[in-house]
């Protein structure tokens, strides 16, 4: 029917070629109609509407090529698309930028915005970070999934190495992937722990010895147990390693980073005490060796890969790194400005603290942190008002700094719990997809992309593609209707 | 209103539902379709639409049935190929672009909730919402499910309170209350209050029995407690003791009693006492003995949780307490935090110090002190260090703890503050349901929920199949199917509760008024009517008729008496068709259309009453020809609906003349569908009729289902019936259609008030608020931006209430039916406004004399 009524007016085009400057097209979408003038729409050339102008004159192939429908007598193009999102796009041709209606999710924005061929510069910068927000969020349980999936996909073409390899990796990171797992992941906590409290005791003369030369060494029982933990640790990493698919990437991780510090200490200081006395003296090697026992704290932060509030807090400082430098700084200009103030201050008192104003530096941080230990404390009047400002500075320089820097903590902690569920959902989601068979295809697909190293927003997309078009698919193949609604009554 | 509704109005005045073939047509003529939900109107392709084919929308094609459409839609119209959903409007935007693009997002203001009924709605499920936007749906969800989880089980609680009936369960019930629950009584406060004080002077008793000075010395030197301190702790453990076991033996629930938190701080604030007691009488000899003493020591100290006693008196100490449970990863994360710090800065520090000389530093554990005091800023000072290294760990110390404090804490405020929120809320919450629950105690409001309201479409139709189903059963389904919660509350509350039972019963039998109507003109009416039935009945379709008659004596019989009118009556509008046939033999067109140009000649019809009667007849004749192109069942489905509103509208007015008014007029409207139903299977008969021209079409409008708004308006009030009766008694000799006619003017108004009433109730409101003689002002503003049919709709409304207010009045009575005729000339002329007008400021003018002779004879004889 509607082919009968486009050859009954034959003559659109012509007219339409000839002043397209003045032109004006009614286009209607999703119900909405508008009209644009020619000169108006050909500022951009390069989106949809304006090649609707310019098709006008190519018939209607390619009519239809750009938009769904077409009215001849009226001449209205037709677009099955959100008008809401359009109303906004128009902007462009009017003002030059786009501003999102609030509302609208960002991500379906742009996928409008794609459609109507307008490029993501006009799109203004207000709203921009909310996309770019968006973006990042998904790109972030991308990730998540891929790792979920990666855990799951067992590929029997793989050699029998390889896939031994994976079952070491998945038993020694992924704690949540099977029950011995989780026993592994409990046990190296507790070695964590032991150790560090190990290295807490050790230190407690009560329970120190002292060897032949009068040196003090740690008690017996507590080196071996010491060493047990080391060699756990020892063990721990080789495997991880061994397993690693990317030997590169895991040495370089902030986490195996940790651990290697964890470890080292302890066999240098090994070598150092074995072999070491040949090659320096005996009390440089004690130095070393005492040196590198600071490092064993290191191990405390290896608790950090078993608790998601540490690496919430690694990150938030990660990403609050200016506002940190801000406090950084406020305090350092209140520690200089009020230990000299002080320092001058207490020049009147014969007996005072402040013998210079770097030691004054001392009481100055210990009064604006408000810690005030009272080793150092001024005497004269002047000098006790001096304090007292200082101590009000010292809050609030402390406590404006701050407030950006809890706030991105409070954000990302809540964020990486919308995540989880997130992420959660979408593997539900996959979960029927490949029971019906249909997503066996592009999960497989997605594998292979991320083994390339690609990354996030890469197969991110990929994800997103392959999602919409086999649930579409599915929907049409077969339709529940769920009503878990009825558990919300 | 908007525009369209009226246009979907304009379906319903062809009174049959239109044939399958002809929504196969409208579908394929158009790539396109409009979709109009909640009033917003979009357009979208089959072709998108086919997409999803199991959703609500991806069947819509498919249906090629008046029934099934109306299933899946509420309203559609052909001409304009738009199909109407009542919903959210803003949900369904997104929605449509799932079809579109594929991707389900979710508009960000909408909550969660309502967006997952209109997903379950559209028949889309919810797992399809891209991640972006699911995360925060499914939060929200999960947040709202569990708020609503935990309402329900206080509210479970409460009704859990059932005593059994095992021994004085009154006098339990009472006690238990009295101790539980401080706001039920002044008893209970009180009692409440004393609670308190006690708990405050027992810790203060406490602590001053740790003085040095109140001590006494007992014969093994060691320290004792002084003796008016040891009364009073005696006295206030004998009511903390006093209390629990109360308390113990009033509640409904031993174990879960026993097992309740507060209870369990009040066990132990009661039981060291108790223990210490039994320790030193059966130990007296042994009391000198260290170990006895240091347990006694340690239930002394355990005193002190008595002090948390006074959390059950407030609900500031319950929220921190559910507050620190609920966010114990957080607290966790807090103490985690301070940990590793504590440890890396000890560690540190000892590093830097241990070599200093009489250093405190001695060992880690040993400056964990250290660290502790220093990142909680205390800072007592009896530990600092010494060194430069030291001191500039400790500066660091000082500043990762004041952060590493700080970080997690915005996160348990935020627990804190949502829980104290969402206490309030809930109190406020209890009370507001206790007060609804009261109030449907008292019979003001029948419990109502969203799903009676999408089961709506599908109980009509139920209601239609069930012909001879109980008539009060229907006409409560029917109430309830059409008041939606809010707006309706009180007018159902008066009808369905109070009014349904009662009134409806005194409608039956002790209205005078009603009797009186139906006894004696009505009757005679029905006996020529139905004469002139039979006469036509000989001509034509017998065979039809005949299965007519044999379901109406069946439903006469169950009504009341004077609802026997309808069956007749329908009867007689399809002898009428019958009768077109010859009339138009004779007169056709070009009479109809002499007629139509005699009225701009005639001006005021009015003047002429005996030219207009007979034009009037010729116009009837063709509304009813032009009437099978309607669909029947638009009928069934808008008169209930408009008597909800109706009645609304009647309420606010009088309540009890409301309810006088509508009951009947429901009873009758629903019977009337009935016989519409049945008329509509006749109407093949007169198919023919259809080939008439546009002309014909027009009046289609105006002739929508005449039946039904006459039987109501007769039965509506007294008089009005009356007036139809009279006329028809007038005319019968002249000729079966010229009655008919009579009966078509005094409709056709009636009708369009029924089919737009639902969506104008505001409009009606408004006149009903309104004195009658006042009506005309307001009455034209509103009407100025509406259609020529809906203002003719405003105008019968604006008849029947004030016949409704007066009805006593022979003037109004008349102006009623001059309206109503005028209604159709109005239409016909095209400047219906300006008769309008006239009509409003000069009812009287227009009365016809004979008919308003008539009506004022008629009464008189009431």
């Amino acid at each position: 029917i509607k082919m009968a009524g486009n050859f009954r007016f034959p003559d659109v085009d012509t007219d339409g070629s000839e002043k397209s400057e003045e032109m004006e097209i009614v286009v209607n979408v999703g119900g909405v109609r508008q009209v644009f003038y020619g000169d108006n729409l050909n500022q951009y050339p390069e989106t949809r509407l304006a090649e609707l102008i310019n098709c006008l004159s190519g018939g209607y192939d390619s009519i239809f090529s750009l938009c769904d429908d077409y009215d001849p007598g009226k001449r209205e193009f037709y677009f099955d698309r959100d008008p809401d999102a359009f109303k906004c796009i128009i902007d462009v041709y009017y003002f030059g930028e786009i501003h999102m209606k609030k509302g609208i999710c960002p991500i379906c924005f742009k996928n409008e915005m794609e459609f109507w061929k307008v490029d993501l510069k006009f799109l203004d910068d207000c709203c921009k970070t909310h996309l770019s927000e968006k973006k990042e969020e998904l790109e972030e349980i991308a990730r998540r999934v891929q790792l979920i999936l990666d855990d799951l996909g067992v590929d029997a073409s793989e050699s029998r190495w390889k896939r031994c390899q994976k079952c070491i990796w998945k038993f020694l990171e992924k704690p949540e992937s099977s029950y011995p797992a989780r026993v592994i992941a409990v046990l190296s906590f507790l070695f964590i722990l032991i150790s560090s409290v190990v290295m807490c005791v050790g230190t407690i003369p009560d329970l120190q010895v002292v060897d032949a030369e009068g040196n003090r060494m740690e008690h017996p029982t507590l080196d071996s147990i010491e060493t047990a933990c080391i060699g756990w640790f020892t063990v721990e990493y080789m495997l991880r390693l061994i397993a690693s698919p990317n030997k590169l990437h895991f040495a370089l991780s902030f986490m195996n980073i940790v651990d290697v510090l964890a470890i080292l200490p302890f066999y240098v200081s090994l070598t150092l005490t074995h072999l070491g006395a040949k090659l320096m003296e005996l009390s440089n090697v004690q130095q070393a060796v005492q040196a590198l026992r600071i490092m064993r704290i290191a191990r405390i932060f290896k608790l950090a890969r078993h608790s998601s509030g540490l690496q919430t807090l690694t990150y938030a400082l990660k990403r609050s790194f200016k506002e940190l430098g801000l406090l950084l700084m406020y305090l350092a200009v209140g520690i200089f400005v009020f230990s000299a103030l002080g320092y001058t201050m207490e020049q009147s008192h014969p007996e005072t603290l402040f013998k210079s104003i770097p030691q004054s530096f001392w009481w100055a941080i210990i009064t604006m942190t408000t810690v005030g230990y009272g080793d150092i404390y001024p005497k004269t009047t002047l000098g006790k008002l001096n304090a007292a400002i200082s101590f009000l500075c010292g809050v609030i320089a402390i406590a404006l700094p701050i407030h950006p820097i809890i706030n991105n903590f409070v954000r990302y902690y809540n964020k990486q719990r919308v995540l989880e569920t997130a992420a959660k959902h979408e593997l539900e989601l996959m979960e029927l997809n490949s029971a019906e068979g249909k997503a066996v295809g592009s999960k497989s697909e997605l594998e292979d992309i991320s083994r390339e190293g690609k990354e996030g927003p890469f197969y991110s997309s990929r994800l997103k593609v392959s999602h919409s078009d086999t649930f579409i698919h599915l929907l049409s193949e077969e339709k529940h209707y769920r009503t878990r609604l009825q558990s919300c009554k | 209103m908007p525009l369209g509704m009226n246009k979907h109005g304009s379906r319903s005045t062809t009174s049959l539902p239109p044939d399958p073939t002809d929504i196969v047509r409208s579908k394929a003529c158009s790539r396109r379709v409009k979709l109009n939900v909640g009033g917003l109107a979009h357009e979208v392709l089959w072709r998108t639409l086919d997409r999803l084919p199991r959703t609500r929308l991806g069947k819509l094609r498919d249906c090629n049935t008046h029934d099934s459409l109306m299933e899946i839609c509420d309203d559609y119209n052909l001409e304009e190929n738009e199909y109407f959903f009542d919903r959210h409007p803003g949900a369904f935007t997104s929605i449509l672009n799932f079809y579109r693009t594929g991707k389900l997002h979710m508009m960000e203001e909408m909550c969660a909730l309502s967006f997952s009924q209109e997903l379950d709605y559209w028949g889309v499920d919810e797992i399809y919402l891209e991640s972006c936007c699911q995360a925060r749906y499914h939060q929200k969800k999960e947040q709202m499910n569990e708020e609503l989880k935990r309402e329900a089980e206080t509210l479970r609680e409460r009704e859990g309170e059932e005593f059994d009936n095992t021994c004085c369960a009154e006098k339990r019930k009472k006690l238990w209350d009295l101790l539980e629950k401080p706001n039920s009584s002044v008893a209970a406060k009180i009692l409440a209050i004393i609670s308190i004080m006690f708990i405050v002077l027992s810790t203060i008793a406490l602590s001053l029995n740790t003085l040095p000075e109140l001590q006494g010395v007992d014969e093994f030197g060691q320290t004792t407690d002084n003796p008016q301190l040891a009364h009073v702790e005696a006295v206030c453990i004998a009511w903390f003791t006093m209390e629990y076991l109360l308390r113990f033996l009033s509640s409904p629930k031993k174990w879960k009693f026993f097992k309740g938190p507060l209870n369990a701080i009040d066990l132990l604030a009661i039981l060291p006492y108790y223990v210490t007691i039994f320790l030193t009488e059966s130990n007296k000899s042994v009391l000198q003995f260290q170990n006895v003493r240091r347990v006694v020591q340690i239930f002394r100290i355990m005193r002190i949780l008595r002090i948390l006693k006074l959390a059950r008196h407030s609900t500031g100490l319950q929220s921190l307490g559910f507050t620190l449970r609920r966010s114990y990863n957080e607290l966790g994360l807090l103490i985690l935090f301070l940990a590793m710090g504590i440890m890396i800065f000890s560690s540190l520090v000892f590093f830097a110090e241990k070599d200093e000389d009489d250093t405190k530093f001695k060992s880690i554990p040993a400056s964990f002190w250290w660290a502790t005091i220093t990142m909680t800023t205390v800072g007592y000072g009896d530990i600092y260090p010494k060194t430069l290294l030291g001191k500039i760990v400790g500066g660091l110390c000082c500043i990762a703890g004041v952060l590493v404090i700080a970080l997690p804490i915005p996160i348990i405020v935020n627990n804190f503050s949502e829980f104290y929120k969402e206490q309030k809320r809930q109190e406020k919450a209890i009370k507001r349901r206790e007060a609804l629950e009261r109030a449907k105690r008292n019979g003001s409001i029948v419990s109502m929920n969203m799903k009676d309201a999408f089961a709506r479409s599908i109980e009509l139709m139920d209601i239609v199949v069930e012909k001879n189903g109980e008539s009060i059963a229907k006409k409560d389904k029917v109430q309830d199917n059409h008041l939606s919660p809010s707006k309706w509350k009180w007018t159902k509350r008066t009808l369905s509760e109070t009014s349904s039972s009662k009134s409806f019963e005194t409608k039956e039998h002790g209205s005078p008024e009603k009797a009186r109507s139906s006894s004696s003109p009505q009757h005679l009416n029905v006996q020529q009517l139905e004469d002139m039935y039979n006469k036509m009945a000989k001509t034509q379709s017998q065979p039809n008729l005949n299965t007519k008659d044999s379901t109406q004596p069946g439903k006469q019989k169950e009504e009341l008496e004077m609802e026997t009118l309808p069956g007749p009556m329908v009867p007689l509008l399809t002898t009428r068709t019958d009768g077109v046939v010859d009339m138009r033999s004779m007169s056709s067109i070009d009479s109809f259309i002499s007629c139509a140009a005699e009225f701009p000649d005639s001006g005021r019809f009015s003047h002429s009453p005996l030219t207009t009667l007979p034009c009037k007849g010729g116009i009837n004749v063709i509304q009813e020809q032009s009437r099978p192109e309607g669909s029947g069942a638009r009928y069934v489905e808008m008169n209930p609906s408009s008597e909800g509103s109706h009645r609304s509208a009647f309420f606010i007015d009088s309540p009890k003349s409301s309810i006088k008014a509508s009951n009947p007029l429901k009873l009758r409207s629903l019977k009337v569908n009935f016989m519409e139903e049945d008329t509509s299977t006749l109407v093949p008969a007169s198919n023919v009729l259809r080939i008439y021209p546009d002309s014909l079409k027009s009046w289609g409008a105006a002739a929508a289902a005449t039946d039904s708004s006459l039987l109501s308006d007769r039965s509506l009030m007294s008089p009005e019936p009356s007036i139809y009766t009279t006329a028809s008694a007038r005319t019968p000799p002249k000729s079966p259609e010229s009655q008919a006619a009579i009966a078509f003017n005094f409709h056709d108004a009636g009708i369009h008030k029924y089919i737009d009433a639902d969506t104008d109730d505001e409009g009606q409101l408004m006149y009903d608020s309104s004195p009658p003689g006042n009506v005309s002002p307001k009455y034209n503003v509103t009407n100025s931006g509406y259609l020529k049919q809906k203002d003719h709709v405003y105008r019968t409304e604006k008849n029947h209430l004030e016949a409704a207010a007066l009805p006593t009045s022979p003037n109004l009575i008349g102006q009623n039916c001059i309206y109503s005729m005028e209604g159709i000339t109005g239409r016909t002329q095209g400047n219906q406004e300006t008769v309008r007008l006239e009509n409003h400021i000069s009812p009287e003018v227009h009365v016809l004399p004979g008919s308003g002779g008539h009506a004022n004879t008629h009464d008189q004889s009431i």
